[in-house]
């Protein structure tokens, strides 16, 4: 199939893979922030992304962290030694956590050692992509509403293995008592499966 | 799974209106699931559950249960709209809890208020109209979201102030309002720095978020002016203030803005101007008049017609052409529901748009519902709170149903737990039993058989027949016994009326075979109670004040409808609107212009009543000193008789029978005694029946003290007066008030009449009665003399009644003992009774305040007491309660100077526990007085005792107290009752020993010639010596207590 496909896209490869989640995670974690209302609105500019119209944050701070973040992201997915994203969502006043928005990353292993990219057209990718992100959007129908002002946070869950890098440190999980969970859809590269889930009060 | 149900909700996403709280997800997936499937059943169920609870609830927190079902109904209908019916649901909540008043602090309901505030048309409205009734204003969520309203609309100082406005009433919790003050501040400072960075030149407004001038939809756009050529801006928003003050533009901005989403972003372009912001609650008018939108044509004759063409606001006038262009429209601004139809003409009149102005705000509908409920006007003869409770209407078979299925379980229940109970019970004596026999086995070989035998004795309890009346032969066994048989009876009547009438008249005579397929002893026993009720009103000289009597007594049975389901506590008794049911029937029988007390008296001359009262033997029915086995056989066979009356008709005919005593001497004429004898015919059968009951019905006729208070009871007297003797309407202090009785407190005043009087004692009350004395409020001086009030809690003149009867009766003799000035005020809800120039204390005053009365003043109390007593006993009334209290001090005693003939020394005003023999006949339970209760009284009447003596044992009590300052003690020797006391011990001790003697043995005679004698005897005491000493006694009695006391 995707011989068939156009030129420039073969196949999925480890590191592109890689790129494709660290992107979306980059849209997914803006579309949240966006959506929840924990920055404001006025400080998001629109952008085309598969096939949707996506907002992004125009703070300057923000975006390098989140690139940052994104980053590191993207080396460790080609590493192959990151498990899990969670976009925590917590009150500014009292550090209650109201939100938690996990993205579990299932990596293939097998696919570091092989040198043949997959075969998956990147639209199929992008379809994916789309529709977790158009339920990413979708979630303010059964999500509370956010009463207080909310800072976001970033975990990431990776092998244990690993050394912490500079200015990232250990945390806590997060997890939210009684929480109401809600899995959303989930997409595959075939390198890089990722199931994403969201919980809230 | 997850997939396939992810799917479910978003799918559906425009389906869901989001909530504040959020949604359970589980919840979410099966509404709208079952939204495909539309197998609503389950929901159904619980929504009637709900409107069910709804109705009955009977806790104290009627709040949960509308908070429940909103909830419920938010989860349960994500995408709203009509299923849900949640605008009407919110309405009816809040309409429901409107006067409760103690929910006004209350979070929930704020919150209810808060939701029903998004369904209205102007939430602004409904925020000031909750500041205005304080309804949470004690809650910074009011204050939170009111200004979040207002900031969404750009009323960000008006939003402020009323942040200021909850800070400073201390709102709860304290810390979340000052946080939202804080964070509202931020925002606003933001937009006022966004604000002067964009438009620094346009500080002039004095404005937080300034903006640029806005124009307006659909203005014209051709350039104008001389020099510098420009689109005239005809300005929205803020920047219209400055120009445009005096126009009343609020309105106008408020209604572009209506229709906001639940949540709204923030648009800086859609703030109004400044307005002046007023938090002084206003009195809710009615809701801003649907006004021109923008984007709509008729906006120019508007204001060309009001405003000068010179006016510096040259925009507006413009009319305005179809643009050439599709107008852009702001987000902010696309809040109506109705779509811009200007676009395709063509298209409009296929499908024209809603017009959400036209519906009526549901707050002012809320508000309108106050002001009715604050009026309320109009009585709803149905219970109608409870068919419109909740959302949906319920029918009347609704409710019935619910209320029988209560009752239902309730029964199984507490049939269940006396189960249990008594299976415990019997466990319990089986294992004492066994106990026993082991012990007994250890002891003797021969008591195995003896086992059985005692285990069926234990167990008996079960049924009803359990209580066999012949091991009931001690007196206090046996009136426990009766007591409990006696409900059992009635819960077994009630339920056996309970299904005639739900068989639709399911036939009397079912329902009395039924009865009579019980065991003897049964029949009797569930036939007693009506017995009491009725028995005094089988008076041998039946009057034509029976009828009601007998129609009320109908009420004993369950009426054929269901008047108290439907009616509930509405209950009209004056209109007998029914012709169904049996009571109304026999009611509006009377009330019928038709003659039916004509009709009845020549029909039925002799009843079988008075015939079967010659027969027995009951030779002087006039003075009624029947014997035991009359009145009982006739409180029976009237018991018989009243029975079967379930059908109207048979009704008519009873109460012909029971009415018809009075034409008795009326002669008779030839025609009606045909139908006597069939009546009498009729009636044979039951008679019989009876018959054999009576010797057991006779046993217990002393015993059952329950059953006699129905003599005092206020239905029984409102039988007995109703309707009111036209002697006592008629009497000019009979005063019909409306309204509620007055509240009787010490030291406060009370108006009675047009006097306002100030009650300044109270000599004694209970529940039903108080006596006070009172005097007149503007004459403030305490005097002795003043106003005795009497109270009764039932609206039912007794006692006024009692001193007319005597009026009449006596005539000549009724005189100063009695109260010859007496006004009586009957109230709705009771009755009030006011004797003029009474003495302020009573007899029993003196004998508590003075050590020792001199034989002068006893013998003047008693001579008094003797004649007060005769006198009521010649007009056939029996006092029933005479006791130093109830005699107030004479003006013989109180009054020095006043040594006349015609001064009498007590005073008597109160009849709470008098009969009217003449009225009520029938009583021979003289056991049921209060004096029968006292030591002396029980063992002195007997049950075969008359009324009359019940007198003689208080004025036995009272002559007692004075001489030797305690309770009459009384034993029986050689069938003479005596007293204790030592009676030689007294000066006139001859006389006062044969007074007792003879008062206390006075059963059967004529108690009037017995008080005349001793009277006679002590007047003959009186000689001008004893006068002299009773001058200086008075005197003594007067300086030593009554002045004494007074002071």
């Amino acid at each position: 199939m995707a011989k068939q496909l156009g030129r420039d896209q073969q196949g999925i490869t480890l590191r592109g893979s890689a790129d494709i989640v660290a992107e979306f995670f980059s849209y997914g974690i803006n579309s949240i922030l966006y959506q929840r209302g924990i920055y404001p609105p006025e400080t998001f500019t629109r952008v085309q992304k598969y096939g949707l119209t996506l907002l992004v944050t125009t703070d300057s701070e923000l975006k390098n962290y989140l690139n940052n973040v994104v980053e590191q992201m993207k080396e460790w997915m080609y590493k192959c030694i990151v498990q899990r994203l969670v976009v925590v969502i917590s009150s500014i006043e009292n550090n209650e956590v109201l939100e938690r928005w996990q993205f579990d990353i299932e990596c293939d292993k097998t696919a570091k050692d092989e040198s043949a990219p997959r075969e998956k057209s990147q639209k199929a990718i992008q379809d994916e992509i789309r529709s977790v992100i158009r339920q990413i959007t979708a979630t303010v129908t059964f999500l509370p509403l956010l009463e207080t002002a909310c800072a976001f946070d970033l975990l990431i869950y990776t092998d244990k293995d690993l050394a912490v890098p500079e200015k990232w440190e250990e945390s806590g999980p997060q997890f939210i008592a009684n929480s109401e969970e809600v899995r959303l859809r989930s997409f595959t590269t075939t390198i890089h499966k990722v199931n994403s889930m969201v919980a809230y009060k | 799974m997850s997939q396939e149900c992810n799917d479910e909700w978003e799918l559906s996403k425009e389906n869901v209106q989001p909530l504040r709280q959020g949604r359970v997800m589980a919840t979410l997936q099966e509404a709208l699931a079952q939204q495909e499937t539309s197998t609503h059943t389950a929901v159904q169920l619980k929504k009637q559950e709900f409107e069910l609870e709804i109705r009955f609830y009977s806790g104290d927190d009627p709040l949960d249960v509308w908070d429940r079902y909103i909830k419920w109904t938010e989860q349960t209908f994500p995408q709203g709209g009509k299923e849900s019916n949640l605008p009407a649901l919110l309405e009816r909540a809040v309409k429901a809890l409107n006067e409760q008043q103690r929910y006004y602090k209350d979070p929930r309901y704020l919150n209810l208020w808060l939701k029903f505030g998004d369904c209205c048309n102007e939430p602004l409205d409904l925020y000031s109209y909750l500041h205005s009734q304080e309804i949470g204003t004690t809650l910074a969520l009011l204050y939170i979201t009111w200004a979040e309203v207002l900031e969404a609309r750009g009323s960000f100082k008006k939003a402020d102030l009323i942040f200021q406005e909850g800070l400073q009433r201390k709102a709860e919790p304290l810390d979340k309002l000052q946080s939202y003050h804080r964070q509202f501040q931020t925002r606003v400072s933001r937009q006022t720095l966004l604000g002067l960075e964009e438009t620094p030149d346009e500080n002039d407004t004095g404005l937080l978020g300034a903006m640029e001038p806005q124009r307006s939809s659909l203005a014209d756009l051709k350039g104008r002016g001389k020099k510098k050529v420009r689109a005239p801006i005809s300005r929205v928003g803020d920047a219209r203030k400055t120009t445009n003050q005096n126009r009343s533009f609020q309105t106008l901005t408020s209604q572009q803005l209506s229709n906001n989403p639940g949540f709204a972003v923030f648009d800086e372009n859609s703030s109004s101007g400044p307005e002046i912001p007023v938090l002084t609650p206003q009195p809710w008018t009615a809701p801003p008049a649907p006004r021109a939108k923008e984007n709509e044509l008729s906006a120019g004759p508007w204001n060309s017609g009001r405003r000068p063409r010179s006016s510096a606001n040259s925009g507006i006038e413009v009319p305005c052409p179809l643009p050439s262009f599709t107008p852009y429209v702001e987000e902010s601004a696309q809040q109506q529901v109705m779509t811009p139809c200007k676009i395709e003409p063509s298209v409009n009149h296929v499908l024209s748009a809603r017009k959400p102005e036209k519906e009526e705000d549901p707050l002012q509908r809320v508000q309108n519902h106050q002001q009715d409920t604050q009026e309320k006007k109009e009585v709803v003869m149905y219970c109608k709170d409870k068919i419109y409770a909740g959302v949906e209407e319920f029918s009347l078979e609704e409710i019935r149903a619910e209320i029988y299925r209560k009752k239902a379980k309730k029964k199984a229940e507490e049939e269940m737990q006396a189960i249990a109970q008594q299976k415990e019970e019997i466990q319990r004596k089986i294992e004492e039993l066994e106990m026993k026999l082991k012990k007994k086995k250890d002891d003797k070989q021969q008591q195995p058989c003896e086992q059985p035998t005692e285990i069926t004795e234990a167990s008996p309890p079960l049924g009803l027949q359990g209580f066999t009346f012949s091991s009931a032969t001690e007196v206090g066994e046996k009136q426990l016994q009766l007591g409990n048989v006696f409900l059992d009876s009635e819960d077994e009547q009630k339920e056996q009326r309970n299904e005639a009438s739900l068989g639709k008249k399911g036939t009397n005579s079912e329902a009395y075979s039924k009865k009579s397929n019980c065991s003897a002893d049964h029949t009797q026993k569930s036939s007693r109670r009506p017995l009491a009720v009725r028995k005094p009103s089988d008076s041998v000289t039946a009057k034509e004040n029976m009828l009601p009597d007998a129609c009320d007594e109908l009420n004993g049975i369950e009426p054929l409808t269901e008047d108290a389901i439907v009616t509930g506590s509405y209950k009209n008794k004056t209109l007998c609107a029914n012709p169904e049911d049996t009571c109304d029937f026999v009611r509006a029988a009377h009330l019928a212009s038709t003659p039916f007390h004509g009709v009845v008296a020549q029909r039925v001359p002799a009843p079988a009543f008075s015939q079967c009262d010659l027969k027995e033997d009951c030779p002087e029915p006039k003075s009624a000193p029947l014997n035991e086995e009359t009145p009982v056989c006739e409180g029976a066979y009237s018991e018989a008789l009243c029975v079967n009356k379930l059908s109207p008709i048979m009704e008519a005919s009873l109460e012909d029978t029971r009415s018809s005593g009075s034409s008795v001497s009326s002669g008779s004429s030839l025609s009606s005694v045909t139908q006597i004898s069939t009546i009498k015919y009729l009636h044979i059968p039951e008679k019989l029946e009876l018959a054999r009951s009576l010797p057991a019905e006779m046993a217990h006729d002393s015993g059952g003290d329950a059953v006699t208070q129905f003599l005092w009871s206020a239905e029984q007297r409102k039988k007995l007066l109703d309707p009111m003797p036209e002697s006592l309407t008629a009497a000019p202090d009979f005063h019909l008030e409306a309204g509620a009785l007055p509240v009787m407190e010490l030291e406060k005043d009370v108006e009675l009449g047009n006097e306002t009087y100030c009650i300044k004692w109270e000599y004694w009350a209970n529940d039903e009665y108080k006596m006070c004395f009172a005097i007149p409020a503007h004459f403030p001086q305490l005097d002795a003399k003043g106003f005795a009030i009497k109270v009764y809690s039932q609206p039912v003149p007794w006692d006024f009644y009692i001193t007319l009867q005597l009026q009449e009766r006596l005539n000549t003799d009724f005189d100063q003992s009695f109260s010859e000035n007496c006004s009586c005020y009957l109230y709705q809800d009771g009755c009030a009774i006011l004797h003029r120039d009474i003495n302020r204390f009573t007899l029993g005053d003196v004998i508590r305040g003075c050590k020792s009365i001199t034989e002068e003043v006893i013998l003047l109390v008693v001579y008094n007491l003797l004649g007060v007593v005769e006198k009521l006993h010649k007009a056939e009334i029996v006092h029933g309660d005479l006791s130093p209290e109830v005699f107030f001090l004479g003006n013989r005693i109180c009054d020095p100077f006043a040594n006349d003939e015609m001064t009498r020394a007590l005073k008597i005003v109160d009849f709470s526990h008098s009969l009217d023999l003449r009225l009520q006949a029938r009583v021979s339970l003289s056991n049921s007085f209060p004096i029968s209760q006292t030591p002396h009284g029980q063992q002195l009447l007997a049950k075969s005792s008359l009324p009359y003596q019940v007198d003689l044992v208080g004025i036995a009590d009272i002559v007692h107290l004075m001489l030797f300052g305690d309770h009459v003690q009384v034993y029986q020797e050689n069938s003479i009752w005596k007293i204790s006391q030592n009676v030689s011990k007294t000066v006139d001790s001859d006389f006062w020993g044969k007074l007792f003697g003879r008062i206390l043995n006075a059963d059967g005679k004529s108690t009037v010639s017995l008080l005349r004698e001793l009277r006679e005897e002590i007047s003959d005491m009186f000689d001008s010596r004893f006068q002299e000493r009773l001058c200086e006694s008075l005197a003594a009695l007067g300086e030593s207590f009554l002045l004494e006391n007074f002071l």
